[in-house]
């Protein structure tokens, strides 16, 4: 998304003459001939530093005569930005000199403990050194020694020893998640990034300083000692933890998932994963998967074969009509919901099923439409307006795109929460307003724009903002404001207003949704029809006895509801179908239950907060005999005489593309009309 | 064509005895295996054996090398880290398990050479049938020697040696 280079230079490199947008980093420009320069501290989405001094290069300019005149000594190339008649050799003998001294300056210091480091294997500076080191060291007294295996946080590790000052996790830091939690203490040979004071390195990116560390300073303390590299496979696979939907690479060794790394994707997640993604797949392995279908007899669960399970249920759901429920959780596919919903709409003519977990909800006509601006777009909006929410915690990855937004392009951003967010440190403007007070400073800031005094003074005494912090909010927004708020939003009770006052502001209002497959399940319509019950309204029918079945379609109410409702609903349902994927609580009230396969255990689509639509083909194979959202629907659909079979997910799909408006047309990667 | 009876009879059988009678006082080559074994060549590679370091830790780091070098992939190592009530090797890494598949190993060596610490060695006993094929997954309980040495002691055989 950089802007256009109006100008360029010509450059020669190694004798081939190139034209590259001037002030283009000489680093990069050489990747444009294939060619590769050797780096540590550079990294293509930070700032420059040159402090290792790995990318040396020889530098002469054109003369006037046709000659060329050398600079005396190498350069670094990560800080030279290209000029014209600038002449770069990557390939002298003194380059190759100098490599072998940075490499053999680098390895004064640096154990040789790569038979047991967790980046061996894939670690850059054993690749340079391979490539362009020496084979041999002249050091031969004692290197530096520090603590091995410093736990950094509940997730980092910090091996001192195998810093080489790099400085790529302190920028990171600084650059990129702006929580600037690391920085250098010391100098020289014995400088070292740490914490302040060694606290807990408590940022919520703290992941990525593990993938972008050059050596293996900084590990993982998950995935420690748990494979080295050439024992994984590893396949490309999307993130389901939240809607932001981040691509990432699954690192599997012997069907078990070992770690989660970040995939470029420029649209979505650059190269970055947040920490709920990178570490938060440990489900994956828990003891407490389901591998096997159960009934309930008498008062015990006993394990069952999947169509004795499927003939209990349909005869159970066979009353239909008011008297069953759907509720859905968020990693369920497009497939899976989509299946399910049918059924309950076409063969059980039920209209309860929801997938919505807030408090409150927002009438039909007007959750339509909830994410216009592309996540890769706000960085290049000129303000932004962070609404009734935290984005580092609800929408991470929007929260980095918001940031760099600011950091990069010099974006206003002003920022409206009643709590504390990430967000103020770098916010123009920070509206902290009283809890539940979301509808009046939105009407606030409505007034503000429209210059009507009394409005924003009634709007600055019901929600605690100063007026004059609401004017100068006001004044930042405009018609090209992108409006970030999430489902979050809905759990205040004002929120509905709140977002009505919004639409009000001009700027594109964007409600991006919490839960992985949420936005999937509002455009494939899985919401209760004009005669069927919401959510609450499916718990409280449970609870007074309208709902005799009630179906947990990966949902667990206990972790959204309020839990004596909960409880009591589960306790008064005549039969709960519980099909997850891990036992809970609300397996314990479960009539059935239905093994089934996480995300990445099957195939399926996915739509992210801004209508990505993705798709995920399976990386591990499911335990037992858990099955795929889909094939669980299709199997039922199958049973009820509904379809002709399913021969794979993609059957599926392809329906959904026919049946489904918002899906026609659409190809995967694509956003949804 | 006529068979003459010494010529055709008499002398190839003398001569052929001959052989056998001559062979009779030169020393004998063949072992009564399996009551007698043979030494075997000084660079014979067969049983893996794990060692340890004279102080009993065990030299093996589980850092997964052998497994990386393995052409025939029948190696399987899951490392661990070490604490300080519990030691197995020294340094932060042990290996946790420690399997080779010995239908699939072609007794190539390679694990030794990539061995950083030398701790996986392959030794001269070469009688390795057995009836099952479970029982062919070598764990680390029966690879790792018992006490510092045992496995670089020279072979013997369970029977008298022939010289």
């Amino acid at each position: 998304m950089a802007a256009v280079a109006s100008e360029t230079v010509n450059l020669v490199i190694n004798d081939v003459e190139i034209a590259v947008p001037k002030g283009e980093l000489i680093v990069e420009s050489v990747k444009r001939l294939g060619l590769e320069i050797p780096i540590f501290c550079y990294h293509p989405r930070m700032k420059p530093v040159g402090m290792c001094r790995m990318c040396l290069v020889e530098v002469g300019f054109k003369q006037p005569d046709g000659s060329v005149r050398k600079m005396p000594k190498p350069q670094a190339a990560c800080t030279l930005p290209a000029q014209d008649n600038m002449v770069i050799f990557t390939d002298t003998e003194m380059v190759h000199r100098d490599r072998k001294g940075v490499l053999e300056f680098l390895l004064i210091n640096h154990p040789l403990d790569c038979p047991i480091c967790d980046r061996g294997g894939e670690c850059p500076l054993q690749n340079n050194t391979l490539f362009y080191g020496p084979s041999t060291s002249r050091f031969i007294e004692v290197k530096r020694h520090a603590h091995k295996a410093f736990p950094l946080s509940k997730y980092v590790t910090l091996d001192l020893e195998r810093c080489i000052q790099c400085g790529r996790c302190v920028r990171f830091t600084e650059e990129i998640s702006g929580d600037s939690e690391l920085a250098f203490r010391f100098r020289g040979a014995s400088m070292q990034p740490s914490t302040f004071e060694l606290r807990d390195f408590t940022s919520k990116f703290s992941g990525n300083v593990i993938e972008i560390c050059p050596v293996g300073a900084l590990t993982n303390r998950e995935y420690r000692f748990r494979a080295r590299p050439w024992d994984l496979e590893t396949k490309p696979s999307i993130c389901l933890e939240c809607s932001n939907g981040c691509a990432t690479w699954f690192d599997y060794r012997v069907n078990r998932l070992v770690r989660v790394n970040g995939r470029t994707n420029e649209a979505i997640n650059e190269e970055w994963t947040c920490d709920r993604g990178k570490f938060g797949h440990e489900h994956y392995n828990a003891d407490n998967r389901l591998t096997v279908p159960l009934i309930r007899r008498g008062d015990r669960l006993e394990e069952c074969d999947w169509p004795t399970a499927y003939a209990a249920i349909l005869s159970a759901f066979g009353v239909g009509g008011d008297k069953v429920a759907m509720l859905a959780g968020s990693s369920l596919s497009n497939e899976g919901a989509y299946l399910l919903n049918r059924l309950f709409h076409r063969k059980f003519g039920s209209a309860n099923v929801d997938y919505r977990r807030t408090a409150h909800t927002l009438p039909p006509d007007e959750a339509a439409g909830n994410a216009p601006t592309a996540i890769a777009d706000l960085e290049l909006k000129p303000s932004i307006l962070v609404f009734g929410n935290s984005p580092a915690d609800d929408i991470p990855i929007i929260f980095l795109r918001i940031r760099k937004a600011w950091f990069k392009h010099g974006a206003r951003v002003v920022v409206a929460h009643h709590g504390e967010t990430e967000a103020d440190s770098f916010a123009d403007v920070v509206l902290r307003y009283a809890p539940g007070t979301d509808a009046d400073l939105a009407k606030g800031l409505v007034a503000a724009r429209a210059n009507d005094a009394a409005g924003v003074a009634q709007a600055a005494a019901a929600c605690g903002v100063d007026e004059s912090r609401i004017r100068e909010a006001a004044a930042l927004l405009g018609e090209n404001t992108a409006i970030v708020t999430t489902d979050s939003l809905l759990n205040s009770a004002s929120g509905a207003d709140a977002f009505r006052a919004l639409r009000q502001l001009g700027g594109e209002l964007n409600r991006y949704a919490l839960g992985a497959n949420d936005q999937g399940f509002a455009d494939l319509g899985l919401v209760p029809g004009p005669d069927g019950r919401g959510t609450a309204a499916i718990l409280a029918g449970c609870a007074d006895g309208s709902i005799e079945s009630l179906w947990l379609a990966g949902a667990d109410p206990f972790a959204f509801g309020d839990r004596a409702t909960v409880e009591k609903a589960l306790e008064q349902v005549g039969f709960v179908v519980y099909q997850g994927t891990h036992k809970s609580e609300a397996m314990g009230f479960a009539s059935v239950v239905l093994p089934m396969a996480e995300p990445a255990e099957g195939d399926g689509t996915y739509v992210n907060a801004e209508r990505r639509l993705q798709e995920l083909r399976a990386v591990l194979s499911p335990p037992g005999e858990a099955k795929a959202a889909w094939r669980i629907g299709a199997e039922l659909a199958l049973r009820v005489g509904m379809a002709k079979p399913y021969f794979g997910a993609k059957d599926v799909a392809a329906e959904i593309f026919t049946q489904v408006p918002a899906f026609r047309g659409v190809a995967f990667g694509d956003r949804l009309n | 064509m006529s068979v003459s009876l010494f010529k055709d009879v008499v002398k190839p059988i003398a001569t052929g005895f001959g052989i056998t009678l001559k062979r009779l006082s030169h020393k004998k080559e063949t072992v009564f295996y399996p009551e007698q074994r043979r030494e075997q060549y000084p660079r014979t590679r067969w049983r893996h054996f794990l060692t340890r370091y004279e102080s009993g830790l065990e030299r093996c780091i589980g850092c997964s090398l052998c497994a990386g070098a393995c052409p025939a992939r029948c190696i399987n190592v899951v490392a661990a880290e070490n604490t300080d009530e519990k030691r197995f090797s020294p340094g932060e890494r042990y290996a946790e398990r420690y399997e080779i598949n010995m239908i699939r190993c072609i007794f190539c060596g390679y694990c030794q050479d990539a061995c950083p610490t030398g701790a996986v060695v392959l030794r001269k006993n070469f009688e390795l049938a057995d009836y099952k094929r479970e029982s062919f997954i070598y764990t680390k309980e029966m690879l790792l020697e018992s006490f510092p040495g045992e496995a670089d002691a020279p072979w013997v055989g369970e029977y008298e040696e022939v010289k």
